[in-house]
């Protein structure tokens, strides 16, 4: 029986960087592979043209995650977008991450034109993209022809990868869906649905984002390419849909969240312990997430799951879906759901069964203890004398790969791990010491990194707001730093850490500013 | 990277101890018999499947007389013994061995013939001083390369606190030298004019470093031949206070301190020495008298050394001398020094049969380095457990952590298979400190409750045994897996 869980925990772990950059190489080996064989080229079909695709090509620029204060060096992604009614292109948020110019290009004439995100969603890697209004999005857009978007694929069905060649020609791939279920995108909090379907997909030069089609409609847009396995992972239409519905009403709400992690009921002696009749369904619930919405319905830790909306839970944690089959019963809530829809959960508790009502809800990536995930803003810090505090992100920790982590990371990583903890002593935000510049200030210090920060002057510190209060009340010309780990308690002097603060603006660290909240 | 040297050499030839060194040795003298061979028959204890008793293994090294049928060698050489033998220069005969004393601690061991009469006339070594650096030195026995004596030279590069690297987790006084110590030197000693300065004892990889070979000095040595003259030896002390360096003038003046004396209490095992007395953000000023400075070293026989020396030479029950601030107040006080057990299981451990409990085909074990390793346990709260058992006091809640190391397939316990690493929290309602709640906790039987109910560290549900199955399978997982005792607990 292995652990499973809805919509909390990530199934797969994955850094965004890494993947944008495994789906990229992935990609690109895919050339290689495709070198051998024989070039799947056909024809367009019937009545479709590349006429509702455009070249899509971001240039785009993250933050250092370790030198918070700096920017990486550039770099640019290329892909195709799919034409939409109003002139929208929907493209993967993946794409438009970090994005700082982004334009859209007709890949026959290769006329060019700014534009901008309209909407994005990290969790559901979609993204709108709407021209610049200067007045020639109107040209631009004549001879372009939206498609329409197709919902109904299903196990079995053929889709086709579109790509296009040098010339603006449209290059089809055709693939089989082999299975669908629910998995991570590209960001470590949640999972949606997707189709896995394979085929052999040999790439072009701009092949970040691509439209899998079936029937001439938009079924999905490839989300990654497995070259080895021949698999290809597809970001579906009905994800895509919701997206869209939820951008046409403002303000975007997002996918909702159940917000539990339950276990699987197929051995015998657990449902017996459990009370569970022999052929009963229903899943243990493990853990209920503080604030989100089963715990607002009244959901409670060791209750048995037994419907949400109607469908029956497996002992997997499945339902029967009319299209697909056992699927995830988190595809109920984050795939069909709004957020703000009633809710309807059936439990059994101490042998009796039970209705909790209740109305969906998210949980935003800002009221996460540990950001999950962070684009287009710089992380936040307070650098002081020489002092670099950072609030704990996941980002952050990615940063450092996936090399073995230890000492004060290891701990660091547990406390993002499994945050419930820090957030029972009313902390927001972790904020930890995440190096030390060598200043007079800090003699002594300079091998210091990782600690949490308890208090400074004395104020308990719950988010990067309060340490920078504090820092405005040192005692006797003297902050007192307290911290969760060796050594525990440092001092710094005020009147040295502001002069050093100069020094780190003008000096040679050339730190543009001391603080970004 | 540097591992203990313990090797497969024979035969004894030796140096004299009087000879001066550079003079030419004369093998047929005899004179050098008391540098013997030990030959080891070893049984390498098996932690994935502990009821059995182990896999055979040998290996051989360098020990010498220092008394009356005393023969001093590395722990590392007679380690997980079955069978020792004792080999010289002058004698074909095989000699039967035993372990009178072993200190794992600080690599060291004591062992006798079992008879001595063969080796009561010869002449047992001298032991020394600290020999001063570029001072030249031989190092003698019996090395990889060939068979018979082998002796090298080289002169004493330095002088350090190092960790010994038999436990991984012990640090004491060690000489380096460049002298070339082979795989099989350990235990045999390193001579300056004809005395013992040194026992040979680990080196580096020729990948890693070269000509970088360490001894244990005759102050470890000697601690140890002390430590042991009661009849038993009784492990190192502790202080158990770890200090942090008051280098930083806001730090300086935040504590009122005038000059460079003192060094921060930064932390204090609560099971240690000092747990009593001393607590965070103290300030600690002097040891025995010795004032510490702010970076934690003190003044020794006119050299600095980490304060923690004042410490090694001491022993269980002997008092340390401290004066500290506290809230800016100067106080002094006595501690006596004890054993920190805990970090012991950080360590390699030696001469332990493994211990363990099977239910039901579920295999409970104590968690050591030795478990870690062998079970290559990754599990996060495991790993968690085990890396911070120290720095987040964890040995305070759970002194010995039990982990259900494996699942010995069966019907009964086929859905638990996944849950193997895992930490055990509580069986029956009993919170599990050590192996022994283990067997208390199971044979627990709760009124009207027919299930046992064992509750993982972090693992989201209990697993859950219906006892009567459970039971009923406990005897058939034994005889199919070849278990012949449920468990081993240790000496009661």
């Amino acid at each position: 029986m292995t652990p499973t869980s809805v919509s909390n925990k990530p199934p797969r772990p994955a850094a965004m960087n890494s993947s944008l950059f495994s789906a990229f190489s992935v990609l690109l080996l895919a050339v290689a592979a495709a070198a051998q064989s024989p070039l799947v080229l056909r024809p367009p079909e019937p009545g479709v043209q590349t006429g509702s695709l455009l070249k899509t090509n971001v240039t785009y620029q993250g933050h250092n995650q370790r030198i918070p204060w700096q920017k990486e060096s550039p770099g640019s992604r290329r892909g195709l977008g799919v034409v939409l009614e109003g002139n929208r292109v929907l493209v993967t948020g993946q794409m438009v991450a970090d994005a700082t110019y982004i334009e859209l290009e007709l890949p026959e004439s290769g006329q060019k034109i700014p534009a901008r995100v309209e909407a994005v969603d990290y969790e559901a890697n979609l993204a709108l993209l709407a021209p610049a209004a200067n007045g020639k999005e109107a040209a631009f857009f004549a001879g372009l022809r939206p498609m329409d978007l197709d919902t109904s694929a299903r196990i079995g069905d053929a889709l086709h990868v579109w790509q296009t060649g040098r010339v603006g020609e449209l290059i089809v791939t055709p693939v089989l869906i082999s299975k669908v279920m629910n998995e991570g995108y590209v960001v470590d909090n949640a999972s949606f649905l997707v189709y896995e379907a394979q085929g052999i997909i040999r790439s072009e030069a701009n092949s970040f984002t691509l439209p899998v089609v079936k029937g001439g409609k938009l079924a999905g847009l490839l989300l990654r390419y497995d070259s080895k396995n021949q698999v290809a992972t597809v970001l579906p239409g009905p994800i895509i849909e919701h997206f869209l519905k939820d951008v046409a009403k403002p303000p975007y709400d997002g996918y909702p969240s159940l917000g539990v992690e339950f276990q699987t009921t197929l051995d015998e002696q657990f449902r017996e312990y459990l009370g569970l009749k022999p052929d009963q369904p229903g899943v243990y619930i493990s853990k209920v997430v503080k604030g989100a919405s089963a715990e607002r319905a009244g959901v409670r830790k060791g209750d048995i799951l037994l419907a949400i909306n109607g469908e029956s839970i497996d002992a997997r944690g499945d339902y029967q879906d009319a299209l697909y089959g056992a699927l995830s019963i988190s595809h109920v809530v984050r795939g069909r759901a709004f957020v703000g829809d009633e809710v309807e959960i059936r439990v059994l508790r101490e042998g009796k069964e039970t209705v909790l009502k209740g109305k969906l809800t998210r949980k935003l990536p800002e009221d996460y203890l540990v950001l999950p995930y962070q684009f287009d803003e710089g992380p936040r810090y307070v650098l002081h004398g020489g002092l670099l505090f950072q609030e704990l992100t996941r980002p952050y920790l990615n940063s450092f790969g996936r090399e073995q982590l230890g000492g004060p990371l290891l701990r660091l990583a547990r406390t993002a791990a499994d945050p419930e903890e820090f957030e029972t002593e009313g902390r927001r935000r972790v904020v930890f010491l995440s190096a030390v510049l060598p200043t007079p200030a800090t003699q002594g210090y300079e091998r210091q990194s990782g600690q949490v920060v308890l208090a400074v002057n004395g104020v308990k510190i719950g988010a990067l707001e309060d340490l920078a209060k504090a820092l405005d009340q040192p005692v006797d010309g003297i902050h007192r730093i307290e911290l969760r780990e060796f050594p525990r308690l440092l001092h710094l002097d005020a009147e040295r850490a502001a002069q050093d603060n100069t020094q780190l603006m003008n000096g040679m660290f050339r730190i543009g500013s001391l603080r970004r909240l | 990277m540097k591992s203990p040297f313990f090797l497969l050499a024979c035969l004894a030839l030796v140096l004299p101890p009087a000879a001066a060194s550079g003079q030419a040795i004369d093998l047929s003298s005899g004179d050098w018999e008391g540098v013997v061979n030990i030959d080891a028959s070893v049984l390498l204890p098996d932690y994935r499947e502990p009821w059995n008793a182990g896999q055979p293994t040998g290996g051989s090294g360098t020990g010498f007389l220092i008394g009356k049928n005393r023969f001093l060698t590395n722990a590392h050489v007679v380690s997980n013994a079955t069978k020792l033998v004792i080999r010289t220069s002058n004698d074909p005969r095989p000699h039967p061995a035993r372990i009178v004393h072993i200190a794992h601690d600080c690599d060291l061991a004591i062992l006798e013939a079992e008879d001595g009469a063969p080796f009561e006339k010869l002449k047992p070594l001298e032991l020394g001083g600290i020999p001063k650096l570029n001072t030249e030195v031989i190092a003698i026995g019996y090395p990889i390369g060939g068979d018979r004596i082998s002796v090298t030279r080289g002169v004493v590069s330095r002088i350090d606190f190092r960790p010994y690297s038999h436990t991984q987790v012990d640090s004491h006084l060690a000489i380096q030298v460049d002298a070339a110590i082979n795989p099989g030197n350990s235990g045999g000693p390193v001579l300056q004019d004809g005395r013992v300065v040194g026992v040979a004892f680990q080196g580096f990889s020729g990948r890693v470093a070269q000509n970088v070979g360490y001894i244990i000095p005759v102050p470890v040595v000697s601690r140890f031949l002390k430590d042991v003259e009661d009849g038993s030896y009784d492990h190192y002390v502790d202080f158990a206070v770890s200090d942090f360096p008051i280098e930083n003038l806001a730090q300086r003046r935040a504590f009122g301190l005038q000059d460079n004396t003192g060094v921060m209490v930064a932390d204090v095992e609560p099971a240690g020495s000092a747990g009593d007395l001393l607590k965070r953000g103290d300030v600690l000023l002097s040891i025995d008298g010795n004032p510490v400075f702010n970076n934690g070293l003190i003044r020794m026989e006119g050299e600095l050394v980490n304060m923690n020396e004042v410490v090694e030479r001491k022993f269980a029950g002997d008092v340390l001398r401290l004066a500290f601030l506290r809230d800016g107040k100067r106080q002094e006080a006595d501690v006596e020094l004890k054993r920190f057990d805990p970090y012991v299981k950080l360590g390699e451990q030696y001469n332990q049969r493994p211990r363990y409990l099977v239910f039901a085909g579920l295999v409970f074990q104590p968690m050591d380095k030795n478990l870690m390793d062998a079970h290559q346990i990754t599990d996060s709260t495991a790993s968690y457990l085990f890396d911070n058992y120290l720095a987040e006091k964890l040995y305070v809640e759970r002194p010995e952590p039990v982990i259900l190391t494996s699942i010995l397939a069966d019907e009964v316990n086929t859905h638990l298979t996944p849950y193997a690493h895992s930490v055990v929290d509580e069986i029956n309602g009993v919170k599990i400190r050590g192996l022994k709640d283990v067997r208390d906790a199971l044979s627990r039987e709760e009124a009207g409750k027919p299930f046992v109910i064992i509750k993982l560290l972090e693992k989201g549900r209990p697993l859950v045994l219906r006892r009567d199955l459970a039971e009923a399978a406990h005897p058939r997982i034994m005889q199919t897996y070849s278990i012949r005792d449920d468990a081993y607990l240790g000496l009661e």
